[in-house]
């Protein structure tokens, strides 16, 4: 699939080549397309004007502007690759708040970290608290957002105000989510009350055994939208002759769902259960807003976990080591994502617009 | 597919909708409606309840007094907006918002320009490892934030110790983190963008004789700015939501509105009542410059998260 737009790069470059014998009429014009732009980045690319000779010889080969991803490049290579590998080194570290600021000489100590993690420290349980909270809200988030997409997918009154309206709690920042959640939850607080008024007493909901259940509530309000947005563009996907069709064979609305509908929806369902087990796993600002550190120990998930080793207890050794597992566990869903996704399907013949 | 239209054909009776199909009809209406209209009300009162109800609440919260709202009302039994002329200080959302609007709007502005660039190589050119750099940017974006705020930190205070530039505490650490935890999104979106755009007025650029510098400022610019708003946005976001990083990274002086307000939140425990009326006009205020963009930017911003398929 590459070789057919490399073959239209060359088809691209051969005017452009031919066209230099004649190029002298445009001459005037060219220095002006080479020089106002680079004028503006001047300082970026001050090769570019030397190389100007080479380009118009072969443009696809030799003069891909390559080196406009230096600066991204570089930038994500220190932000991102280098404290990386640097959080796996310091995985094998004995490093406390005195031995931080040496780090490169802080004693070695091998899996030492890890091993302490796996054995003398809630990690486990963290991890079993994340994948498990992560797969019931999942498993909640998608019938709503189902439900939503098949709601506001046909044409009436008012659907474009709807539509916004379900939007909000997505977009709402999570750290404002979990603040107004926290205080609905109080002790007496409006959600005690209103469910007073039913005769009913939760208890406690941001103490104790109940948090979990209060972690996973809240997630469910922030984030079923996201199924609805996917499931959305699922829909949008099923073609006009397929109503027809299913309306000619007078299906009952529940049948056509079922059979005709639904398959369509599984591809952007999928796509969104990997991405949302991530999202979930990683959330680290509901928890931590929502709780507050130390976090009751039913709600420890793992990024909170790690927080808390580094920035409470100061143990950055076994919290590096910490997140080297939550890495490990993060790469699951992940690849499979990075397998299923379609890199490319502007480049696929026909796929071209 | 045919074969589950086939089976829906057995159990169902024939309709009256057996007639022509004209569209913009109300009879094409019909065929497409995928619920009876009962069932349609009831999911989206329902959803919509649940949506609003809490976003409510934060409003009347935010004009009721604090006894009021430790009490449990839902309505306000006494209503005052001076829980709005009171958080600038206590709270420090005057700092805090200026900080925010700083750092993430640089973040914006800064990502959507590099993003459009490496979007524009990474779409128009072969090379090797295109591949493999638009699966690491996929991938980049799932590094849980936990993973990497430890060893940021540290690298930042090595920087520190090592080569004298003081990062952590300023404004300027945290937007180079938001910058690069907002690229490889950024980059995505402007990815799927540029997919879209013809080649013929960059080819017609390059026959007159544009570098490749001037196709991208003055073709690719101009027809893309929709994806750069994205982008752009996408970006402001990252830096306006984040609470690990600032947290961490951030003095009194330098710090977020998310910072702020979850230190005033946290500093209310234990105290005699907290001021939850104070905590959710913050909230509010926090909350607005997002829901706005949302509000103003909403079609591109939905086409542009089902492209990236990501938040």
């Amino acid at each position: 699939m590459s070789t057919d737009s490399f073959r239209e790069m060359k088809a691209m470059t051969g005017p452009a080549a031919e066209g230099q014998p004649a190029r002298s009429g445009t001459n005037a014009q060219a220095p002006d397309g080479g020089t106002s732009p680079s004028a503006g980045t001047g300082t970026i690319q001050p090769a570019g004007r030397g190389k100007k000779p080479v380009r118009r010889k072969g443009l696809s080969e030799r003069n891909r502007p390559l080196w406009m991803l230096i600066p991204g490049g570089l930038l994500m290579f220190v932000i991102i690759v280098l404290p990386l590998f640097l959080g796996i080194y310091m995985s094998a570290l004995n490093l406390d708040q005195y031995s931080l600021r040496k780090w490169v000489s802080a004693p070695f100590i091998g899996v030492g970290n890890f091993v302490e993690a796996l054995t003398d420290s809630p990690l486990l349980h963290s991890v079993w608290l994340s994948v498990s909270y992560s797969l019931i809200a999942m498993i909640v988030t998608l019938p709503l957002g189902i439900a939503a997409a098949v709601a506001t997918q046909n044409r009436f009154k008012g659907r474009a105000v709807i539509r916004s309206i379900f939007l909000i709690p997505y977009v709402l920042p999570s750290f404002v989510v979990a603040t107004v959640w926290r205080t609905m939850f109080q002790p007496n607080g409006v959600v005690d009350s209103a469910l007073g008024t039913f005769g009913m007493d939760a208890g406690l909901w941001l103490n104790g055994p109940q948090t979990y259940w209060t972690l996973i509530l809240v997630q469910i309000w922030a984030s079923w939208p996201f199924i609805y947005l996917l499931a959305l563009s699922g829909l949008q996907s099923v073609d006009h002759e397929v109503h027809e069709a299913s309306a000619l064979d007078g299906a009952l609305w529940w049948n056509k769902l079922r059979y005709v509908i639904f398959p369509y929806l599984k591809g952007p369902l999928a796509l969104a259960f990997l991405i949302g087990m991530l999202h979930h796993i990683n959330n680290f600002t509901l928890p931590f807003v929502l709780f507050g550190v130390p976090a009751p120990a039913d709600v420890e998930v793992l990024p909170i976990l790690t927080y808390v080793t580094s920035f409470q207890s100061f143990r950055f050794g076994l919290s590096a080591a910490m997140a080297f597992v939550s890495l490990v566990l993060i790469a699951i869903p992940l690849f499979i994502y990075l397998c299923a996704v379609k890199l490319d399907d502007a480049e696929t013949p026909g796929g071209k617009k | 597919m045919s074969a589950s239209t086939t089976s829906v054909r057995g159990t169902a009776s024939r309709g009256a909708s057996a007639t022509t199909f004209r569209p913009g009809s109300k009879r094409q209406h019909e065929v497409t409606r995928l619920l009876p209209v009962p069932m349609l009300a009831i999911i989206l009162t329902v959803l919509c309840a649940i949506v609003l109800i809490p976003v409510a609440y934060i409003f009347l919260a935010s004009v009721n007094s604090d006894i009021g709202v430790a009490s449990g009302e839902f309505w306000p039994s006494t209503f005052s907006m001076e829980n709005y002329t009171k958080i600038w200080s206590s709270v420090g959302l005057a700092k805090g918002l200026t900080n925010s609007v700083l750092v993430a709007g640089a973040t914006a502005v800064v990502s959507a320009a590099m993003s459009v660039s490496i979007a524009y190589v990474l779409v128009r050119y072969q090379f090797r490892g295109r591949l493999s750099i638009l699966r690491g940017l996929l991938a980049l974006q799932s590094v849980p934030g936990t993973l990497m705020v430890l060893p940021v930190f540290v690298l930042f205070s090595s920087a520190a110790s090592y080569l004298g530039v003081q990062v952590i505490g300023t404004q300027w650490g945290l937007f180079i983190t938001y910058l690069t935890f907002a690229m490889p999104f950024s980059t995505w979106v402007m990815v799927t963008y540029l997919r879209g755009l013809p080649r013929e007025l960059e080819e017609a650029a390059r026959i007159d004789g544009a570098s490749n510098l001037g196709v991208l400022v003055r073709i690719i610019l101009p027809l893309s700015w929709p994806g750069i708003v994205v982008s752009g946005i996408f970006a402001f976001l990252l830096g306006w939501n984040d609470v690990l990083f600032a947290s961490v990274m951030t003095r009194p002086d330098s710090q977020t509105a998310a910072v702020a307000l979850q230190i005033f939140g946290a500093s209310q425990e234990g105290g005699a009542i907290p001021l939850y009326g104070q905590m959710m006009a913050a909230s509010l205020v926090c909350a607005a410059p997002v829901v706005i963009l949302y509000l103003i930017f909403q079609r591109y911003l939905v086409g542009g998260l089902t492209a990236g398929g990501v938040k």
